[in-house]
């Protein structure tokens, strides 16, 4: 039993683990908690439905993923033209941030709400069987396709991030976006580059999710709070600390759910927090994201 | 007035003290709250379901109600404020969501999702929610004007100088939250006072979310803007309501259209209607001054 709700577990986080870093990645460079995140994946998981609806025969669900993730990019760079760029030309504090991406979260979703808060709508089944097993353990097939593309999209992000110049560049600009101007990087390029990997990884996380639990406009704003918890208990812009904290968090939730029920989880992933604050607040990565003067 | 439009004066009331609660924690103290509407759940909770069980007077139930949701805020305070503002509004978001899950688990005290309707019924409610805005207003202007408001805004401009200067800043932070917070409580009481029915939906993250809305169009520096911002978004909709767009009434596009003024305000006007002003005495003597030099020339 309990290697089973491991397994479940570690699907769940991986879940979670690909909404916190999209999340986190956007803080890690402009420092600030981007709840536009939310509507995003809402609005992905409604583009990948309607794309795969518009054809007869639905196409395999990798077109569907790339090409939501495309329009993610798109969709994310819209967003980014719309609220963010006046922002960063006035030099506005940090609060107007959050307004604006506050604000994108609530007009997508009230806009979806308008129209498709009747009924909730449900991509077809991907596989004919829902679960295949080993053994005892009983694995859902849904499950294991959305691990492996996670974990296959979190390796090469880190990758990408650790090991290139465009990662090499990002990590500066995260430090300092006026020095590395002055090194020559170009920061705006790369902020459009961040909202283009956030908007990407929102497009994959919509269709997942969507498969997953059904499209419903509130999809992106509830699975989103659960990606703000892990990033914060992984500390907030640290990428590997939100992936570990992603996974730590959807084995608790699995096993508390198995042993209290599921009324009281969103009681205990908020307490855990909250824990975590007192006794270790600069997170599980140990970077701490201090304001500098 | 017939009873509808003594209704609606009222919501817009509540709706001003509320976003005055979240003026004195955005704008004296630059924090960023999302989780204001989970004070009004424990506040508007505990008030009716003490005066209903115990058979308490509503006064002395609404005083404990507003020091659970002050101690709440206190718990809330302590560790987040001690770390950078992000944390602050993520956690206060996380609040949010975790009170309306505690209110449908403890169905058995607050009957769950369909809500919880056994409240009192008192008097003059009008009266009592026009006394207490104007009181929560006058409040707010004092505070602001105090040496303590002085103190918050030095906090909000810069964190560093104000420490340099010897203000106090995580116990100022705690404090200025905690008012804020019992501030929203109250609305949250009135709320129920009024509607004669809580549910947990209608303590949702959008109403946190509304009312930073209404605080940022109104002007983050200006009290006079944030109150007319708050009484008049709740006001116009309702008003609009037989409008139709695409098909659907304009009160459903509601949240919509907000969001697309604090868009506007952003990119055009970033310090929200009316900026710095605030309405004063002063200021009308002012501006009646100024006309009365131009006639003259």
């Amino acid at each position: 039993m309990w290697l089973q709700l491991s397994i479940n577990g570690i699907c769940l986080g991986a879940v979670y683990a690909l909404i916190a870093v999209g999340f986190a990645i956007v803080f890690s460079v402009l420092k600030f908690s981007n709840f536009a995140h939310g509507g995003m994946i809402s609005a992905c998981a409604f583009m990948g439905y309607f794309f795969q609806a518009s054809f007869k025969k639905a196409p395999p669900i990798w077109v569907t993923i790339l090409f939501t993730a495309f329009c993610g990019v798109l969709f994310a760079l819209f967003l980014d033209q719309i609220a963010y760029r006046s922002i960063r030309r006035n030099k506005s504090p940090n609060i107007y941030y959050f307004l604006a991406s506050l604000t994108i979260s609530i007009i997508i979703t009230s806009i979806l709400n308008v129209f498709f808060s009747k009924n909730p709508l449900a991509y077809p089944p991907l596989f004919e069987t829902t679960t295949f097993s080993i053994g005892a353990l009983k694995i859902s097939k849904m499950d294991t396709m959305i691990l492996i593309i996670s974990a296959a999209l979190l390796a090469a992000l880190l990758l990408l991030i650790n090991k290139t110049k465009i990662g090499l560049a990002i990590r500066a600009v995260a430090i300092s976006p006026e020095t590395s101007k002055l090194m020559g990087i170009n920061s705006s390029m790369i902020l459009i580059m961040i909202f283009s990997i956030a908007g990407f990884l929102s497009g994959v996380s919509g269709v997942l999710l969507g498969c997953k639990y059904g499209v419903y406009p509130d999809l992106g704003q509830t699975m989103m709070v659960k990606g703000f918890i892990a990033s914060v208990i992984g500390g907030l812009g640290s990428l590997g600390g939100a992936i570990a904290a992603a996974f730590l968090l959807g084995l608790l939730e699995m096993f508390w759910t198995y042993v209290f029920g599921s009324l009281s989880t969103p009681v205990m992933t908020f307490v855990v927090m909250l824990l975590f604050l007192f006794i270790r607040p600069q997170g599980i990565s140990g970077k701490f994201a201090k304001e500098k003067v | 007035m017939n009873n509808y439009q003594l209704g609606l004066i009222m919501n817009s009331c509540i709706s001003v003290i509320g976003v005055v609660g979240v003026f004195i924690i955005t704008s004296l103290a630059g924090m960023f709250s999302l989780g204001q509407a989970a004070f009004m759940t424990i506040s508007a909770y505990f008030t009716f379901i003490l005066a209903k069980t115990l058979g308490l007077p509503i006064l002395l139930t609404a005083v404990m109600g507003i020091a659970a949701s002050a101690l709440c805020a206190y718990i809330i305070a302590v560790p987040t404020l001690k770390l950078r503002k992000d944390y602050f509004a993520l956690i206060t978001m996380g609040f949010g969501e975790m009170m309306s899950s505690i209110v449908i688990m403890l169905e058995k005290y607050t009957n769950g999702s369909i809500g919880y309707s056994r409240i009192p019924k008192v008097k003059p409610v009008f009266w009592i929610i026009i006394g207490l805005t104007a009181f929560v207003i006058f409040f707010a202007w004092s505070l602001k004007r105090s040496r303590f408001g002085r103190m918050c805004i030095a906090l909000k401009t810069d964190e560093t100088a104000a420490k340099s200067f010897g203000v106090d800043v995580y116990r100022l932070k705690i404090r200025i939250f905690v008012i804020g917070s019992c501030i929203s409580a109250l609305a949250g009481i009135l709320y129920g006072l009024k509607n004669r029915v809580i549910t947990p939906d209608g303590f949702s993250w959008n109403l946190s979310a509304e009312m930073q809305i209404f605080l940022f169009f109104g002007g983050t520096n200006s009290l006079t803007g944030a109150a007319i911002a708050g009484f008049m978004l709740k006001l116009i909709p309702e008003t609009l309501r037989t409008v139709k767009l695409f098909g659907v009434s304009l009160q459903e596009f509601r949240t919509v259209i907000y969001c697309i003024l604090i868009l506007l305000v952003i990119n055009f006007r970033p310090n929200g209607m009316l900026g710095e002003k605030e309405f004063s005495i002063r200021t009308l003597a002012g501006l009646f001054r100024r006309k009365e030099a131009r006639n003259g020339k």
